[in-house]
């Protein structure tokens, strides 16, 4: 299954839709391109995740990097998180820290 | 029923192991939800071992060795691995407080492991014959 990742941008907002599997062999992909779109200060970051079907800890630790690095006041959104996705944010507490959204915009 | 495989300690063995996981939660007829905490759990520590485990520079990447055994209660899935010991259950993990606060103020680290004790009904740890065992079980 592995990991396609794909960046757009729309008005002042970053989407990446992230399809696959996220796990640590996969993560650098998405790494690089969070990365790449904090540098150009968006003032929102979406991650479309509709179709990951699955999600470790090393995609946890791209959600807390970026939010360290764009800072509270921008926010970060999931459109459409699978159910055991949320069940992970939730167990984590890090559901507190993002917007869950059905569609985007 | 009870299979054994052993498999290279590298991030592309992850997909495999999650793969295998999946067939042997279907054989078992277990709910969706169960086999993908069962799936998370194996893939933290899986993931620890092979990117951690292995860090001194005259060290082998020796295969893990897995062993998925289904009873008629419990599913679970044993690594056995030759890196560094390590005893993820003595590992320290984010704390209530920790999980409440924001991603600014939070410690990185320890989430793959909280994840990996509680996705499961079961997490055992052994050091033996210089083996690290990891044992993690759900009940069906």
């Amino acid at each position: 299954m592995s990991l396609t990742v794909h960046t757009q941008y729309s008005e002042n907002a970053a989407i990446i839709t992230v399809e696959g599997s996220l796990d640590s062999a996969t993560a650098p992909q998405l790494d690089e391109q969070v990365k790449e779109v904090v540098q150009k200060n968006p003032e929102a970051l979406v991650l479309n995740v509709e179709k990951l079907d699955f999600m470790s800890s090393a995609g946890l630790r791209i959600i807390i990097f970026a939010k360290q690095k764009l800072g509270a006041s921008v926010s970060l959104t999931l459109v459409k998180p699978q159910e055991q996705l949320i069940e992970t944010l939730k167990m984590t507490g890090l559901i507190h820290s993002v917007h869950i959204v059905d569609a985007y915009p | 029923m009870k299979k054994t495989f052993s498999i290279p300690a590298e991030p592309d063995s992850l997909e495999v192991i999650r793969g295998h996981i999946d067939s042997v939660a279907e054989d078992a007829g277990l709910d969706k939800k169960k086999a993908y905490k069962l799936k998370l759990a194996v893939d933290e520590i899986a993931a620890n071992i092979i990117n951690y485990g292995f860090q001194a520079t005259d060290s082998v990447k020796e295969p893990i060795e897995i062993t998925m055994e289904l009873l008629e209660q419990h599913l679970s899935v044993t690594l056995e691995d030759h890196a560094i010991p390590f005893n993820p259950l003595e590992k320290a993990i984010p704390g209530e407080e920790d999980l409440k606060k924001e991603p600014e103020d939070r410690p990185i680290g320890g989430l793959g492991i909280m994840l990996a004790r509680s996705n499961v009904d079961d997490f055992s740890y052994e050091f033996s014959k210089g083996k690290n065992i990891n044992k993690l079980t759900i009940h069906i």
